[in-house]
This record gives C-alpha cells, sequence and structure tokens, in this order.
C-alpha cells in the first residue's frame, strides 16, 4: 500500500467511522477534531486527484499553515496520530512504527518521526494553535523538562503527557490492553484476523507481563489469548495505578501553576532545573 | 608530598591535553597491575594511542564499530517499553516484587547532558532511594565519579537496581550470549571488572553521606542474550575478588609518587605536538624515553592496552619469556629469556647455583625431544 491516495482514502474511511463513534458516545468536542482532520484528508485527496501524478507525495496544507516542505510531512503526522490514539499513552518512536505497522497502512520511519518532532515545536512556535494537535514530548514529573524520545499528543490531558517513577511500567501496561484490543477486535471484523505483524506485537508485550503467556498441560507456550493478556496487564496495572496516579497528578498540578502555555506543551527549559532543586533543597 | 608529583606526572605528559582515567583504563589497572608504563601513562593522563602511533606501534584494535552498535542495540531493546524485558530478568533473578517497578532516567538532566550536572542529579536521586524516599527501583544510565590520584572520573553503568531490602545491585548490560547458561569466561570478567569499579564507585557515593558499604551488593547482574536468541536472560556474578583488587589497585595509585621517583628527571613522553596537531618529536627520542620505564609484558594485554604491540616488539627485542604468556613464564621461576633458556637446555650455559634444578630440568626435556625427533626420522 504504497499508493498515497489509496492510504488516503482508508484514512478518510477510519475518520468517518470515527466521527460516526465519537458522535454516538456524545463527544463532541472529539468529533469536532476529527472532522477538521476529515477535512483535512479530503482537501489532500483532492489535491492529489486535480495533480494527476500520485507519485507526488505532498498533499496541499491547510491553508493557515505555510510553506510547501512542511506539508510533505503532513501524512507522517497523521500516521503518528493515529498509532498514538491506538496506545493512548506516551510512546516512543520505535513502538509508534511498531503499532503502525501492525495496524494501519502506510510508510513510517523512526528517522522521519525525528525530524517530525524538531518541525512540531517550530511550527507552534510560529502560530500557537494553528493546527489542532501538535506531537509533543512528555514531561518528566519533577523538573518538568522534555522526557527523551516519547511522543504525545498535546490534545492530552497533562496528566496523561507526565511521566513519573511508575509510569513508564503503567504505559507499558495499558499500551499492551490498548493493543490487545485492537487485536481482538481485528479478529473478530476481519476475514483472515489480526495481521502477522499485529500478533507479534502483542506478543512481545505479552511475555513481558506475568500470566499473560498461556500454557498448556506440558507447560509450553500455546497460542497467544487477546483476553488473558488483558487480564494480566490489568492484574499488575491495579497494583500500580494509584500511586502513579497520585504522582502524576501533584506533577501536572505543579505544571500548571509554573509553566507559561507553550511550556505544558514542551517542557520547562533547562534554566528552571536549577531553580527547582534550590527550591526543593 | 601531592605536588610534586602531579608536576612531574604533567612533565611526563608534556604539553598534551590530560586524559582522564575511565572505566576501560580502571579495568587494565586490575588485568595487568605490575606495569610501570602503563601505570605511568594513565596516571599522566597520557594518550597513549598516539604515544604507541608515534612509535611505529599504532594500537590494530579498537573497539570494533559494529560491536558498538550491537551492544547499544541490544541495550536499547532490553530497555524499550519502560524496560519491560530487563523487569522480566530482574524479577527472576532479583526477585523485584510487582510494585517495584519505579525507574528512574540518568542519562541527562532534562536534556543536559554535561557529566558534573548528570553526577549532582544522580546523587540526590540515588540518595533519596538509599534513605527510602521515592518509588526508584531502576537507574538508568547513573553517573558515578571516583577521585584517583586527585583527578575526576566519572564512570557511568548501564543500570544500578535497588531492592527493597536496601541493597543496591550493578546490573551490566552486556552482549555477548550466554549459552546453557555458560558464558565466555574472559567477557565476563572483563564484565565484572568494569562492574566493580562501579561498584566502588557507588559504595564512595554512599559513603560520603555516611551510608555504609553493604548497600552496595558484591554480586552484579548480568543481563545478556540467552542461548541462539535476542531474548535477555539474567545471572549473578561474584565480584568480590575484583573490588577486593581494584580497591587495592586505586589505593596504589596515590603512591604512584614511589614509581616517579625512580625515573630519571628529565624524562618525558611528550609528543611536542605543532600547531597543526603533528608530533614534532623524533620517534626514536620517544622511543628512548619509553625504553626507560619497566613494562610487564603479557599477551592478553593484546586485548585492552594501547601500548601492547609496543611492549611485545620490545619483549621479542629483548627474547623476555614475556611473550610467550604467564604459564610458560611461571614455568622458568629465575630465568628471563628464551636464549638462557635455550643456553642451559643445550648446556652451552653454566647454570648457576639456583638455576641447577631448572638446567636439568631443561637437559631432560632437550633429550626427550632429540629422541623424539630421532624417532620420527627413522619412521
Amino acid at each position: 500500500m504504497s499508493d498515497p491516495l489509496d492510504a488516503l482514502e482508508k484514512s478518510i474511511g477510519t475518520l468517518r467511522r470515527a466521527i460516526r463513534d465519537a458522535a454516538a458516545a456524545g463527544d463532541t468536542e472529539r468529533a469536532g477534531e476529527l472532522r477538521m482532520q476529515l477535512r483535512r484528508a479530503e482537501r489532500a485527496w483532492d489535491a492529489l486527484v486535480d495533480a494527476g501524478e500520485p507519485a507526488a507525495a505532498p498533499p496541499r496544507q491547510a491553508p493557515q499553515a505555510a510553506p510547501a516542505a512542511r506539508g510533505s510531512q503532513l501524512p507522517a503526522r497523521e500516521h503518528v496520530h493515529r498509532a498514538l490514539m491506538l496506545l493512548g499513552v506516551p510512546a516512543a518512536p520505535k513502538l509508534i512504527v511498531d503499532v503502525h505497522e501492525a495496524f494501519f497502512p502506510g510508510e513510517l520511519s523512526t528517522s522521519k518521526l525525528s525530524s517530525l518532532r524538531r518541525d512540531e515545536e517550530r511550527s507552534y512556535r510560529s502560530s500557537p494553535g494553528a493546527r489542532p494537535y501538535y506531537l509533543c514530548p512528555a514531561l518528566a514529573h519533577d523538573l518538568l523538562t522534555p522526557v527523551r524520545a516519547l511522543i504525545t499528543i498535546s490534545t492530552w490531558t497533562l496528566e496523561q503527557r507526565v511521566i513519573g517513577p511508575l509510569s513508564p511500567r503503567v504505559d507499558f501496561l495499558s499500551g499492551a490492553i490498548r493493543i490487545a484490543k485492537a487485536v481482538r477486535t481485528s479478529a473478530e471484523s476481519a476475514a483472515d484476523g489480526a495481521s502477522p505483524e499485529a500478533l507479534r506485537l502483542l506478543w512481545r508485550f505479552a511475555v513481558n507481563i506475568p500470566d499473560a503467556m498461556p500454557k498448556n498441560a506440558s507447560g509450553h507456550e500455546g497460542a497467544l489469548d487477546a483476553q488473558q493478556v488483558i487480564g494480566a496487564a490489568q492484574a499488575e496495572l491495579d497494583v500500580h495505578t494509584e500511586t502513579d496516579r497520585a504522582n502524576r497528578a501533584a506533577a501536572a498540578r505543579r505544571a500548571r501553576k509554573s509553566l507559561s502555555d507553550d511550556e505544558q506543551l514542551f517542557g520547562a527549559p533547562l534554566r528552571g532545573v536549577t531553580h527547582l532543586r534550590s527550591a526543593r533543597a | 608530598m601531592r605536588e610534586p608529583v602531579d608536576d612531574r606526572l604533567a612533565a611526563l605528559r608534556g604539553s598534551a591535553k590530560r586524559l582522564d582515567y575511565n572505566a576501560r583504563s580502571l579495568a587494565a589497572l586490575e588485568n595487568n597491575p605490575r606495569c610501570t608504563l602503563r601505570a605511568l601513562l594513565d596516571a599522566s593522563g597520557s594518550d597513549k594511542a598516539a604515544i604507541a602511533t608515534h612509535v611505529g606501534h599504532p594500537p590494530a584494535f579498537g573497539q570494533s564499530s559494529f560491536a558498538i552498535t550491537r551492544g547499544n542495540a541490544f541495550e536499547a531493546m532490553v530497555k524499550a517499553n519502560g524496560c519491560a524485558e530487563l523487569l522480566r530478568v530482574l524479577r527472576e533473578t532479583l526477585e523485584l516484587t510487582l510494585p517495584e517497578v519505579g525507574y528512574e532516567d540518568l542519562n541527562d538532566v532534562g536534556g543536559d547532558g554535561r557529566s558534573k550536572e548528570r553526577h549532582e542529579r544522580t546523587e540526590e536521586v540515588l540518595l533519596r532511594a538509599a534513605r527510602g524516599e521515592g518509588d526508584g527501583t531502576l537507574f538508568d544510565h547513573p553517573m558515578l565519579c571516583l577521585q584517583i590520584g586527585g583527578h575526576k572520573a566519572y564512570l557511568e553503568p548501564d543500570l544500578v537496581a535497588f531492592r527493597i531490602d536496601g541493597r543496591f545491585h550493578v546490573v551490566e548490560i552486556k552482549s555477548f550470549p550466554i549459552i546453557d547458561e555458560q558464558a565466555a569466561p574472559a567477557q565476563v570478567r572483563a564484565a565484572t571488572t568494569q562492574a566493580s569499579a562501579y561498584i566502588i564507585a557507588l559504595r564512595d557515593l554512599l559513603g560520603r553521606a555516611g551510608i555504609g558499604e553493604e548497600a552496595v551488593s558484591d554480586t552484579i547482574v548480568l543481563v545478556a542474550p540467552k542461548d541462539f536468541t535476542n531474548r535477555p536472560t539474567g545471572a549473578f556474578v561474584d565480584a568480590r575478588k575484583q573490588v577486593a583488587a581494584l580497591t587495592r589497585q586505586l589505593s596504589r595509585i596515590e603512591r604512584v609518587g614511589d614509581l616517579v621517583d625512580l625515573l630519571p628527571e628529565d624524562l618525558t613522553f611528550d609528543l611536542a605536538r605543532d600547531s597543526e596537531d603533528r608530533p614534532r618529536r623524533p620517534a626514536e627520542e620517544l622511543n628512548e624515553a619509553l625504553d626507560q620505564v619497566l613494562v610487564t609484558y603479557r599477551p592478553d594485554c593484546l586485548n585492552h592496552c594501547e601500548m601492547a604491540f609496543y611492549c611485545r616488539s620490545r619483549a621479542r627485542a629483548e627474547a623476555s619469556l614475556d611473550v610467550l604468556g604467564p604459564v610458560v613464564r611461571d614455568q622458568f621461576g629465575g630465568i628471563d629469556t628464551t636464549t638462557m633458556v635455550m643456553g642451559l637446555a643445550r648446556g652451552e650455559l653454566t647454570p648457576s647455583e639456583d638455576q641447577m634444578e631448572m638446567a636439568a630440568a631443561l637437559r631432560h626435556a632437550a633429550r626427550l625431544r632429540a629422541e623424539l625427533e630421532d624417532l620420527g626420522g627413522a619412521a
């Protein structure tokens, strides 16, 4: 699936379904945001058809954002957003690419992701709020500085975007549950079941969660059961959730009090570090 | 006392920039503690690779870029997704309980990767954990610091794990495989030596805050690929002996002054680089300077010391038994060179009193060999 037109049509379809779901659930905010994405995808589709050369990927940008160079990264951006929405937690580029390959069509590479991230902050600073969402780094719970290599979406709450000491594990387990659910859904809906990539991804999560791997009579590993993974992950999650939530909530409160709007998205600059430390000492 | 020694060491190094100790040069202390040249070059912070190259014995090894990439990729895999693989391994080996999953990233301080800042932050975080505050269990790339001979050396373990019963464990992540619960002994030894430097540095850090050294376990956790797969497994390695050996060597560094005193006043290993960084000093002159210092060559120096090829050629030129390795060398107590061994065996040299026994054994061996050769010739 390398043809950008095919990819766009697929994502337009996905977006329409998502809007219907959001509307049915009464989530107007989310539906509005999705509609915006849909409109943009449709514009890109129109532009591609008009241009008549599907190989030249860069679809037209939203009117208010400027140069065409940035527009060429629009599809990758959408890919990342989609993968992150599936995971529902901050994730490293590699995991985002893995999730993308397991569940969505189109090309996405980690190298593309790193240039994308720099671009996001620059775009935000030049015209804040011009885009419906931004890809931004997670924030460290104590220093509120950006966390290396964890990507989040600006529309998530601060509590979701802050990383406390327990958060990497909590996010791993929550991610495992979301992936297991996605695998189950695609197994039920698609004729040939979940893709081998999706099963492999789920397996990689499951082997590192206690009791998530099925054991048959001889004690060997049997076929993977999405429901069992969900149960096992939830069981360990219950151990950590409360502490983690308290940590994250406290950090988020601090961030709201001490950081400006753009710092709440892209992290406190380093000058704050010494200041915070002396305040604590 | 301290001052003049530092001056002498600075003079040995000459105009070049001082190189600090690192985990590799510390490990070498434990590998070949008797080598005077190595001790002096390291203590003075000289660039061994540049010196060896200038005298015509460039270090033919180095760290292979493939090995480094492989090592880094394995470490990244082990630590990916909130240390998922690592947690599984540590739950098996260290028996971490379910709630012990706290993770502190000490790779940088809010984007600042400078050693000093990272060390301060490491100190703060680890002390907090040692006092039982916070949820930290896994500490990713803490930056430790050791004072060696009056100079700071920054050391960076792969990971330190903190167990709820109050002990820190140094975790070394290596990409050589553990096959059927066995790993290559030389590799394990190198990893353990490196880890013992971390143990000492970690104890030093806690010790300064009044926490006893029993807070750091002297057993390290080695995490490496299992069998022929890429999945990590863990094993305990006892590092007690190496920690003790390295501690002793470190205390000896303080006495490097004794070694310096044995050297001629004007000795220097300065390359006298010009403005374009080309060494101006004649190679022969540098060679002469090096020749004045005792070396203790061992074949396994080739694995870890930049000067090894120089030392080997020197040992060969002197027909020293060192070339054959400690196993052979130790057989010939009191005899230093191959020429002497051969002379005694052929009966061309008259043995001194304490060489009598050895000479008899050698002549016996020579006779046996001659007989075998005759047999071989007849067949």
